[in-house]
């Protein structure tokens, strides 16, 4: 590793290139400030540019998410890091922090590069793809996904035999495995936290069988069965291949549920699994979709609503936990649940079966800080500390926080607390 | 005239290449006259497509460019950045939506959707042929902001934008500032009242000299555009000057003869004509009631600074941006639901709320000491007839906190509560396992067959079929029924009605997009935010509130503003002033002109939309509308029908 530290300076950091932190930083540049958006990941976009539609306009998420993206990525104002961590910030005074961050080498020249995709089709080296949930496989040359930003290959170094063929198949000649990691220690004014959420484990409840039972997936793996993206432009089951027809939802897998350590709502998962099982009843039409639930929180505009459409589809609604799922010889999936309408212990089989996974903290930014000076909240959360006269304030003055990095929650209050983020940031700014 | 024109159609990663074969489109397009290249394309709008179309067009010096893909709505935008940043000018790029109109209304029609697709093409390459660079309108933009509504939205609004340099008139109708937080007592999570909170807020507002609070201020028309809107507001006076304060203050609120219901304790109490509504309210002084006052004098007696002679006022407002955030009204059930009306121990959650706050030692109602009450969830709100669809969304969290302050502040409580399953979403989910800790008692109901609430002459009953013990039939009798009512959107439509902002299914303002751009308006330059988008609690409002204020502000910063240049156009010679086209502008964009010895019409543009409606109402076609000439639209229409056989076999 190379010991260079560059230094730059901008008015604003912004921490995250999800949907949050990208409009944080587009709030910020269209009022004429400087800002760094520093992404962890390969592309920006966070989790929404992967999703396959969004509850409850059905707008399809890359549509809508791929104009934002490019408007990120083209602003005059804003310069973004991908493949960019955080590893240290310190407060030198009001208006002055200093971060570090360090850039990963891609081993492709970013400028160069056309993303012809004959490096991918060289490679020899398949791996499981994340940006598909795991569902199909990538190379270790690879564009993160057809809709990334940028749109440019990256070399999976942990994965790469350095067998060289994709140097030669290059075209540009832009694959080069001399880069090494840059550090940088960036100099801003403000801090904005976008750092978002990370997706419950389901291995954590091995009753349900993640893992273990094929055709028992997450809710995320669907998303992507559903992209326009998508990796089989039709939904099948991954244990054979058959498309289902009995499909079940399985709510609140790792929310609202104190054995597992996570006693909130994750906000989310019940709008996100109406969705899924309308467009699942659309692409599927023969197939029955059922949702097992404690309670549906249809809350937010056009909710219930879309709820009341979700049953005139005739998707059925179960009222009861899902204790406990075993497999069959055809890989079909027996549900034990106690149907609490009708006041008993049931069983009923699906021959596929998503988990609703919840919402947790990222607990990434709480280390930014040397001493601990960015608190957290009981559950890990980046702490509100004036959580109704000032939402997106943190204890550390100067650094706001953006979308669910604060807490669960959907797109559009994660586009508002965005704006709250921008809102103060300038204020301080200007102060 | 020679064009060399690119075309790019889309796939739409199979949103649109499922249905039709865009290789064939291309191809069908790509010898047409004028047309320099024709490319497919995965996602036109990825970034390595647009990067692609920027050196396509630099490299080839192309004068046109068509991007067949999804509605314009998306990407109309997007395309037209793309050819500025290529250096063509964006009003030589023309969209075809081959997806909303084509594949996704013909996925049963593959060869049809094709066909379709490839007339909509050749009609876009028709439209580019005849194009013109055009160049935004540029005006200057009053960097001031006025904000309709004083509640926690509006005030948290004043103060971010007061701190991000822009001046503020923050109006508010009532005589007092902070809406209805003002009204209530302990607030989750703060553990502040809403008192507390709102002179927080109000402190700091008097602190910023670019902030301008007023109160019994009606905002009474509103004229102009995004950059440049007129208010006219009318002042009513208070009438009872600052240092009319202290016991003389309260000696002359004794001695008003005329009493009231006071709608700020939802009419549990009384007012006189002369009031405050709490001690420490914004403004802190007194106003009185004109509408109630007999002008008898007793108070002017007592407080000689009392001047009724004052006069309202109107005054004159120039703000760039107008931010709306004039609230919600709580839910008034009608008379005999849930026995509301029927029994005066029949109560609403916002009179609850004032109830536990006027108690001190024990909870006492109408002369009743009140043991154990029945909360029943979801009055006005998930109806599944009517207006009130939707779910309030703040009301299990409110109603569940108010119980726990309830049995802290008076200790003997119990609290049964009808539910239609529990909505407290995220963090709030604890507080309703603290309620369960704490020995409230929960029941649901089946969703076809709501609790009932029985008034009996000396008593209450209320029953329920319970899914939660087994489908049991339980009856509570109660000393106190509070109904949990919702968010209902404002009677007083006035500045809705102003700026003629639409309004959603739910009956509150519209956004523009749900999703992404949850407080713009397609009024330019309006702005909303807090409860009367929709539903929401503090939190929420208050980060819609600063979202609108970053909105409001970009617009305001520059001091100036681009439009777009597609208007309408007089043609000064054929017009002949008929008022035709003035009674069709649904935006008051026409008004009368003389030019000469002539009265003609003449076309504002900062408020001309371009939307046409007034070219066929014209009886002289005397007006066109640029980049949509009736040449262009007469060859867009040749190209559509140019190959049927119809058309061909004359």
């Amino acid at each position: 590793m190379s010991d260079e530290i560059r230094a730059a300076s901008y008015d604003a950091l912004v921490i995250g290139g999800g949907i949050a932190g990208g409009e944080a930083a587009l709030d910020l540049a269209n009022n004429g400030y400087k800002v760094l958006l520093v992404e962890k990941d390969l592309s920006i976009g966070g989790k929404m540019i992967l999703l396959s539609k969004v509850f409850p306009t059905l707008d399809c998420a890359a549509c809508i998410t791929t104009p934002k993206v490019s408007e990120i990525s083209r602003h005059p104002g804003i310069t973004v890091f991908t493949g960019a961590e955080v590893t240290s910030i310190e407060k030198k005074g009001e208006r002055e922090f200093e971060t570090a961050v360090t850039k990963r080498p891609r081993y492709v020249v970013e400028e160069d590069c056309t993303a012809c995709q004959l490096c991918e089709e060289v490679c020899p080296v398949v791996v499981h793809d994340e940006y598909q949930y795991r569902l199909v496989g990538r190379k270790a040359a690879f564009i993160p996904f057809s809709i990334a930003s940028p749109r440019v290959a990256a070399i999976d170094i942990e994965n790469c035999t350095l067998c060289g063929a994709c140097e030669k198949a290059c075209p540009p000649k832009c694959i080069d495995f001399t880069q090494e990691t840059e550090k940088y220690i960036i100099k801003t004014g403000t801090v904005i936290v976008a750092t978002g959420f990370k997706l419950f484990d389901p291995l954590k409840i091995p009753r349900y069988g993640y893992g273990v039972y094929k055709n028992v997936l997450t809710s995320m793996e669907m998303e992507r069965q559903l992209a326009p993206t998508r990796p089989f432009n039709t939904i099948l089951r991954p244990g054979d291949g058959k498309m289902p027809d009995r499909i079940a939802y399985v709510l609140c897998t790792g929310s609202r549920d104190d054995t597992i350590g996570n006693p909130v709502c994750s906000q989310i998962c019940c709008m996100y699994s109406l969705k899924q099982a309308q467009l699942l009843m659309g692409a599927l039409p023969m197939a029955d979709v059922t949702i097992y639930y404690i309670n549906i929180r249809s809350f937010g505009k056009g909710f219930e609503e879309f709820y009341e459409q979700a049953k005139g589809m005739g998707i059925s609604f179960v009222k009861g936990k899902v204790g406990k799922i075993t497999e069959t010889e055809t890989g079909n999936l027996i549900l034990r649940y106690e149907d609490i309408n009708e006041n008993r212990v049931m069983e009923e089989e699906h021959d596929m079966v998503v988990l609703a996974v919840g919402v947790l903290p990222n607990t990434d930014p709480l280390s930014f800080f040397r001493n601990g000076e960015l608190k957290a909240d009981q559950f890990s959360f980046v702490d509100q500390a004036e959580v109704l006269s000032s939402p997106a304030r943190t204890s550390v003055k100067g650094v706001f926080v953006a979308g669910t990095a604060s807490g669960p929650m959907d797109i559009p209050d994660s586009i508002l607390s965005a704006g709250a983020a921008s809102s103060e940031a300038i204020s301080y700014l200007k102060q | 005239m020679n064009r060399k024109i690119g075309v790019y159609i889309c796939h739409c990663g199979g949103n649109i290449s499922d249905y039709v074969d865009v290789e064939k489109v291309k191809q069908a397009v790509v010898n047409d006259d004028g047309v320099f290249l024709a490319k497919t394309t995965m996602f036109a709008c990825g970034d390595a497509n647009q990067k692609e179309m920027v050196e396509d067009i630099r490299n080839n010096g192309l004068d046109g460019v068509i991007v067949a893909s999804c509605s314009p709505k998306l990407h109309l935008l997007t395309f037209r950045a793309v050819s500025e940043r290529a250096g063509l000018n964006k009003y030589n790029y023309v969209h075809a939506n081959i997806r909303e109109q084509v594949s996704w209304a013909h996925s049963d029609n593959k060869a049809g959707a094709t066909d379709k697709a490839i007339q909509i093409v050749k009609s876009a390459i028709a439209k580019v042929r005849l194009a013109e660079p055009l160049m935004p309108f540029r005006f200057p933009a009053v960097k001031a902001v006025a904000i309709a509504g004083g509640g926690i939205s509006g005030m948290r609004a004043a103060l971010g934008l007061s701190d991000m340099g822009c001046p503020v008139y923050l109006i508010e109708k009532s005589p007092f500032f902070g809406g209805r937080t003002s009204q209530w007592d302990v607030l989750y999570t703060s553990g502040q009242t809403g008192g507390q909170m709102v002179s927080e807020l109000y402190g700091e507002l008097l602190k910023r000299e670019n902030v301008k609070l007023l109160t019994g201020a009606e905002i009474i028309s509103g004229s102009g555009n995004i950059g440049d809107f007129k208010l006219k507001v009318r002042v009513t006076p208070r009438y009872v000057p600052e240092n009319c304060n202290g016991d003389k203050l309260n000696e002359s609120i004794a001695a008003c003869p005329v009493e009231l219901p006071d709608e700020f304790n939802f009419n549990l109490t009384k007012r006189k004509a002369i009031y405050r509504n709490h001690p420490g309210q914004f403004p802190q002084t007194a106003v009185i009631d004109m509408t109630s006052c007999t002008r008898c004098g007793e108070c002017e007696k007592i407080c000689p600074e009392i001047d009724l002679s004052q006069e309202e006022e109107i005054i004159d407002i120039n703000a760039g941006s107008v931010l709306v955030a004039t609230g919600f009204d709580p839910y008034t059930p009608a008379d005999g639901e849930f026995g509301y009306g029927l029994s005066d121990r029949v109560i609403t959650l916002p009179e609850f709320k004032r109830l536990i706050e006027l108690n001190d030692s024990g909870l006492v109602h109408k002369g009743r000491r009140v043991r154990k009450i029945a909360y029943i969830y979801c009055v006005g709100s998930r109806q599944p007839e009517g207006d009130n669809k939707y779910c309030s969304r703040y009301c299990c969290t409110s109603v569940i906190h108010s119980a726990i302050q309830a049995k802290k502040k008076f200790g003997d409580i119990t609290g049964y509560h009808f539910t239609r399953g529990i909505r407290t979403y995220g963090k709030q989910e604890l507080l309703y396992a603290e309620s369960l800790k704490g020995g409230e008692i929960y029941l649901q109901s089946y969703e076809d067959d709501p609790p009932v609430v029985e008034v009996n002459e000396n008593s209450l009953k209320v029953r329920i079929n319970d899914i939660l013990t087994g489908i049991r039939e339980v009856s509570v009798e109660p000393d106190l029924v509070v109904l949990v009512t919702g968010m209902v959107p404002r009677a007083d439509n006035s500045v809705g009605a102003l700026f003629k902002l639409p309004k959603g299914r739910d009956s509150f303002f519209n956004e523009i997009h749900m999703k992404l751009r949850p407080v713009e308006t397609v009024i330019d330059g309006i702005i909303i935010c807090g409860a009367c988008q929709g539903p929401k609690n503090i939190t929420e409002s208050v980060n819609s509130a600063l979202s609108a204020a970053v909105k409001s502000f970009s617009l305001v910063n520059r001091g100036e503003l681009e439009m777009e240049p597609i208007v309408a156009t007089i043609d000064e010679e054929t017009c002949e002033w008929c008022g035709a086209c003035y009674e069709a502008c649904p935006f008051d964009a026409i008004r009368k002109t003389v030019k000469g010895t002539r009265e003609i019409a003449e076309i504002n543009n900062s408020v001309c939309k371009g939307c046409g409606i007034c070219l066929p109402v014209c009886p002289v076609d005397a007006i066109e509308l640029t980049a949509y000439s009736n040449r262009e639209i007469e060859s867009m229409i040749d190209a559509l029908a140019g190959s049927y056989p119809i058309m061909t076999t004359k």
